[in-house]
């Protein structure tokens, strides 16, 4: 059998074992998520706008993520909502930044794997580097919203009477640990994947110069960035949402 | 405040924009751009694009041909794959040839250090204006281990081991301790959380080679791997332990947390219910931490997938060429994540049930 097939028979066990029947659809959520990666690749390659795509998978992969295995409905309503807009404010952020940076496509470094190819292939290589960026942040905004909305929806569950700003307060603290780990899981991911790189970059004994002007460098930098500034986002904003959801709650209780 | 984060982020601007003298190599600031030609090109699979030859004047704005105004001509492709148009304004980076006693300027790579400069400051200060000073103490862990993989990388090139894994192993290791500490400190806790993460990520990495060697690495190439430039078997594996390390660490601290709460909550808990919140705990997070690591290592194959597809590859192909090592690495990572959960747990558990309530 295929390596990947026995690798994902394997954690389709795992989780079966650890999480029981919310394993089960944990590990469903996942499969659709990759489906719908291979989908928008093939989807792209077809000659369809990378970055409607990309936008419109990124919503179906934020509604499985935060949908799927988590039930209490007012933390996962203004999980996806939070996420929606940190996608929209992405896309405003990226453009511009990616325009200036024109870091897409493929770097001098990387000329050894595509040497064997005519790259005058037709598509958008710059929205295609957008489209890539969007979709790596998303499972971070995802996870962040949802543990800022169920957090909050912990404290409004046990103190039904809290102020708004207490309610942010709470937000703000609880939206630090997230942050820090969420950091923490961006950072390992991202470099994780790009050590050979840094291996090469080192055995090129490039300058500091270098570093701060290089294609790839300063395009795996701009991904890590990216995303530190969607998570502080999807953070905040899920905060600012749940706030004003209890506050209309109030208001038509009155 | 207002006016000094404004400041600030005009004064890097300048800075960025006018530090060309502190690089040996030449740069240009582009005058005027003209378009000389246009042909349009097609391949044998039918893909159309178009090649533009432009010319451009830029100004010398550093080095001892300060002030001089050069004519360069550049070539790029539509689709942009491997080059890119010129615009003026643009700082750029150019490369200077002697042919005989002419000189003949080329273009060499675009100044992009204004342009990350100003994002790294515009996530300086949402942290400062959303998180006060508290943000900037998530980036000093962030900040910290990247320093740390730096040193690492330098001993590798300089050691250049045979089994250099074991190297990232240590240095996994590391990452650990130093995170763990700078988030929890230095307590029972933080000692529960470190062995956990350690035991579900060994676990993990051994199960995932073993599969990996009992299926003879079938549909695997690790020859595929980008950069390699060391045995790139070994090399897989110390991306995905350095990779999962993050989401690991994030179960196992969400875990034992909750766990080690509870137990001050209620003294009185047994150990089969503390296990139990903790596979509840578990649970909830490992769905969403496994579609982290998937969108990452899955979102980097995919300009190469797509030049694979336009150049007449079959999908199976394209899958098993481009993507099939970065969903291994998701998969270990997965099979990770979820073996950290019942570890934390048992662990948490065993260390608090001796505590007398």
């Amino acid at each position: 059998m295929n390596s990947i097939t026995v690798l994902t028979l394997i954690l389709l066990v795992l989780m079966a074992i650890v999480g029981g029947k919310r394993g089960v659809v944990s590990f469903i959520s996942v499969a659709f998520n990759f489906c719908l990666l291979f989908l928008t690749v093939i989807l792209i390659a077809g000659g369809f706008p990378p970055l409607a795509v990309s936008a419109f998978m990124g919503i179906c992969i934020l509604a499985i993520t935060i949908y799927m295995g988590n039930n209490d409905e007012r933390a996962t309503n203004v999980a996806f909502l939070a996420t929606l807009l940190v996608l929209g404010a992405m896309l405003v952020i990226i453009i511009p930044f990616d325009h200036w940076a024109m870091v897409a496509g493929f770097s001098n470094e990387q000329s050894e794997e595509i040497e064997a190819f005519n790259l005058l292939i037709g598509v958008n290589f710059s929205a295609i580097t957008a489209a890539v960026t969007i979709l790596s942040t998303l499972g971070a905004i995802a996870e962040a919203a949802i543990a800022v909305a169920s957090g909050l929806e912990e404290v409004i569950q046990n103190k039904p009477h809290i102020s708004l700003s207490e309610l942010f307060t709470s937000g703000r603290n609880i939206g630090f640990q997230i942050m820090g780990m969420t950091f923490n899981t961006l950072f390992f991911g991202m470099f994780g994947g790009d050590l050979s790189l840094f291996v090469l970059l080192y055995k090129l004994d490039a300058n500091f110069g270098y570093y701060l002007n290089a294609k790839i460098f300063v395009r795996e930098c701009m991904l890590v960035l990216y995303s530190a500034i969607a998570v502080i986002a999807v953070i905040w904003i899920t905060t600012y949402l749940m706030g004003r959801k209890v506050n209309n709650l109030r208001k038509t209780d009155r | 405040m207002f006016l000094f984060i404004v400041m600030s982020g005009l004064a890097l601007f300048f800075f960025t924009r006018h530090d060309a003298f502190m690089y040996r190599q030449p740069v240009g600031r582009i005058e005027t751009v003209t378009t000389t030609h246009r042909e349009a090109t097609t391949d044998s699979y039918h893909n159309h694009d178009e090649e533009i030859q432009q010319q451009v004047t830029l100004r010398i704005i550093n080095g001892r041909y300060q002030g001089d105004l050069v004519t360069i001509r550049h070539t790029y492709s539509q689709s942009g794959g491997l080059d890119q148009s010129l615009r003026p304004h643009q700082q750029v980076f150019l490369n200077v040839t002697y042919d005989g006693k002419r000189k003949v300027w080329q273009f060499d790579n675009l100044k992009r250090d204004t342009t990350l400069a100003m994002l790294f400051w515009t996530v300086i200060v949402l942290l400062i204006v959303t998180m006060h000073l508290q943000g900037l103490r998530a980036l000093l862990s962030v900040a910290l281990n990247f320093a740390l993989f730096l040193f690492f990388i330098q001993l590798d090139v300089q050691l250049n081991l045979n089994h250099f894994f074991w190297l990232f192993a240590l240095s996994a290791f590391l990452f650990t301790l130093l995170s763990v500490l700078l988030v929890i400190g230095w307590n029972k806790q933080s000692l529960v959380v470190c062995t956990a993460i350690f035991l579900g990520v060994t676990i993990a990495l051994a199960l995932g080679y073993a599969i990996l060697q009992e299926t003879g690495n079938r549909g695997i190439h690790y020859e595929a791997l980008d950069f390699a430039t060391q045995a790139p078997e070994q090399l897989f594996f110390a991306a995905t332990v350095i990779g999962l390390l993050g989401a690991v660490m994030d179960a196992a601290t969400d875990i034992v947390a909750t766990l080690f709460e509870l137990k001050r909550a209620e003294p009185k808990i047994t150990k089969r219910q503390l296990f139990q919140s903790g596979q509840q705990v578990g649970k909830a997070i490992m769905g969403p931490l496994i579609n982290v690591l998937l969108l990452i290592f899955f979102a980097g194959e995919i300009t190469m997938a797509v030049v694979y597809l336009r150049t007449g590859n079959s999908i199976a192909y394209t899958f098993e060429w481009t993507m099939a090592l970065g969903l291994a690495q998701a998969l270990i990572s997965a099979i990770g994540i979820v073996l950290v959960i019942p570890t934390a747990s048992f662990l948490a558990t065993l260390v608090l049930g001796r505590e007398k309530a």
